[in-house]
């Protein structure tokens, strides 16, 4: 078989494989489901984080709240809280949610002291 | 007349199979930016729960409601009901339980259109009608916000504002808040099941409550049983088939009032003809 025949044949096989990766990537990607919510996007965690601090104000319980944050993973339950808080800052939250966040966050930082 | 290029036409196949089984077995893109309807359904009922902890301390039905469309229920009254169910068989709190069907119950009486009117004299002011309210759901991540005037929250009258009012926060039941018997009838329709017993438990103010536990006891047996489990019927509703030539004795939460000597009741047809009646309790706190 002539070189110039292998060319041709690797070439292909590289293009196959270049179109099979555009493909599978970005035209058609795989379809997630029963995700952790470790996944989720920063703005829906940040609202988890709010709608933690909304059942804080009302519960006063830290320990609660930590137990809702830990959906999150390994990070400190006043670690996940501080994130949110500083994706509300940056995001235009209005500043009565910013303030129950931070709430969240000194209550969650005294409860972890404590533990 | 060329022959076709066999061997380069397999090569590319070959390839382009090897591309997608290398990207979407072997290395698929990785997930840090889902949404939560593609969480697990564990977590989506956490999710929902939060919802409704949040709910029961805001009373912001709005933005609950924007919280449960991003979970993508098809009937988010439904899922709120039965999670609650889910939570008391569980053995999580009631109070836990009773907020997910608070939530329910709202939704529902929104969607009928009856949504109780707020009365709080805490209302929002906010003079900037651009602005994101302290009601709205916070922005997705890729919209970008302008941080704005913070809306104030004063004391005063009810008025007329564009921005939404908070609603009074609903008082929520509790295991030990106890129920008054108001109501025992004796029902006589003979397309019900014979020996039906029916209880309806309403909270305070007159609405159904879901997820009540139910004791019924006779003589050598006893069993429990939830309201909410028909939510077509009533969201405080519940059902008990009796026997007949059995008494009962049905109770809820400690200190609440017990129906004693309940027994099948014997009916008649407008013809004279005798069949087995049923029984209706409505039970509520005071």
């Amino acid at each position: 078989m002539k070189t110039s025949r292998w060319v041709f044949i690797i070439l292909a096989l590289v293009a196959g494989i270049c179109l099979g990766l555009a493909y599978g990537w970005f035209v058609d990607p795989v379809d997630f489901f029963d995700l952790t919510p470790d996944t989720l996007g920063a703005d829906y965690k940040a609202d988890y984080v709010l709608m933690t601090a909304e059942a804080y104000r009302l519960e006063q319980d830290p320990g609660l709240a930590a137990r809702r944050l830990a959906i999150f993973g390994t990070q400190s339950p006043s670690a996940i809280a501080a994130s949110g808080l500083t994706y509300a800052r940056a995001n235009g939250f209005a500043d009565s949610d910013i303030a129950l966040i931070q709430e969240l966050v000194t209550a969650l930082q005294a409860w972890s002291g404590i533990q | 007349m060329r022959r076709v290029p066999w061997g380069v036409l397999l090569a590319l196949l070959t390839g382009l199979g090897l591309g997608l089984v290398y990207s979407w077995a072997v290395s698929p893109l990785r997930v840090t930016d889902s949404a939560p309807v593609a969480l697990r359904g564990d977590f989506k009922d956490q999710y929902r729960s939060a919802i409704a902890a949040a709910y029961a301390a805001t009373g912001n039905l709005p933005r609950a409601q924007a919280r449960l469309s991003l979970l993508g229920d098809a009937d988010p009254i439904e899922a709120l009901n039965a999670q609650a169910q889910r939570m008391l068989a569980s053995g999580q709190s009631f109070e836990q339980a009773d907020r997910a069907a608070a939530l329910a119950v709202a939704l529902s009486e929104e969607n009928n259109g009856d949504a109780p009117i707020p009365t709080s004299t805490i209302v929002a002011v906010n003079n900037n009608e651009d602005a994101p309210t302290a009601t709205s759901p916070p922005p997705p991540a890729d919209t970008s916000v302008v941080p704005t005037e913070t809306p104030e929250l004063v004391e005063t009258q009810p008025v007329l504002s564009e921005s939404t009012p908070r609603p009074t926060q609903t008082s929520l039941p509790t295991l030990g808040a106890p129920f008054t018997l108001t109501g025992q009838d004796t029902i006589c329709d003979s397309n019900l099941p014979d020996g039906l017993l029916q209880v309806l438990v309403l909270n305070s103010n007159r609405r159904q409550l879901a997820g009540a536990e139910i004791v019924i006891t006779w003589d050598g047996g006893e069993e429990q049983f939830f309201t909410g489990l028909k939510p077509e019927i009533g969201n405080g509703y519940a059902d008990f088939i009796m026997t007949p030539d059995t008494t009962y004795t049905v109770k809820l939460g400690p200190g609440s009032d017990i129906a004693a000597g309940l027994t099948v009741p014997t009916c008649q047809t407008s013809d004279g003809e005798s069949f087995f009646g049923g029984i209706k309790l409505t039970f509520q706190q005071p």
